[in-house]
């Protein structure tokens, strides 16, 4: 059966040791809106493999250390 | 508030206004005895010059929205710098991913209120209304299932999709 996951991320914290890089800051590097990196922080949004690698990719860091997911129960 | 959200409660708001306005020309002009309710020729001429109001409405409504927004980035960003300005702009109007699939989502809902209008149109003809009732519920679907459509792309940007 499938497992429901939960999606965390640490753009918060990256964002922060950034030079405390603001949301607008990394919507431009990431091409996307803020809107957009709100949501994603907030976890109102799961992005897409390749937005993830997006943002990922304007911190300089691997996937893994802006995402992670937690395992929940059976859907 | 971001872009899309001020982007889409304009269109709403033009939306309702010509929904009303429609429905205070069309239904007055019935009342008043001007035009005959079973008259499909008036109700199809009205909705057609409505739809074209509609069009250059939004399309009027849209250019302002985009100056106003110019002047107050321009404005906020503090400079005469028009890349500097320009960027701003664009910036604020990225249309990414979460938009598209917002976009996808509300538009499917803004899809089934319009397709349950067009069910409630056939039932009235089963039921021997004039089929002015069913035109004017096809109408009346497709406003409220843009509106529909508009007010839940708003709580998807609000809520999260």
């Amino acid at each position: 059966m499938a497992k429901k996951i939960k999606i965390t991320n640490n753009i918060r914290r990256l964002r922060f040791f950034s030079d405390e890089m603001t949301q607008q800051q990394l919507a431009e590097k990431a091409g996307i809106s803020r809107q957009t990196v709100m949501a994603v922080e907030a976890g109102k949004y799961s992005p897409s493999l390749e937005l993830a690698f997006l943002i990922a990719d304007a911190f300089g860091v691997p996937i893994g250390e802006v995402f992670a997911y937690e395992k929940g129960e059976d859907l | 508030m971001s872009y899309q959200e001020k982007k889409t409660g304009i269109s709403m708001f033009m939306g309702v206004l010509i929904l009303i306005a429609y429905c205070i020309y069309a239904f007055g002009q019935v009342r008043s005895g001007a035009a005959d309710f079973n008259d499909l020729k008036f109700f199809s001429a009205t909705m057609m010059i409505f739809i074209g109001i509609g069009i250059a409405a939004m399309i009027v409504i849209q250019v302002l929205f985009h100056i106003a927004l110019s002047v107050s980035v321009a404005v906020k960003e503090k400079c005469g710098d028009d890349k500097k300005i320009g960027k701003a702009i664009e910036a604020n109007m990225v249309e990414d991913e979460m938009d598209k699939l917002i976009e996808l989502k509300s538009g499917k809902i803004g899809f089934a209120l319009i397709g349950a209008g067009f069910i409630a149109g056939l039932i009235t003809l089963l039921f021997n209304c004039p089929p002015a009732v069913m035109l004017n519920i096809l109408y009346l679907s497709f406003g409220v299932g843009s509106l529909a459509g508009g007010a839940m792309s708003i709580y998807y940007y609000r809520k999260g999709v």
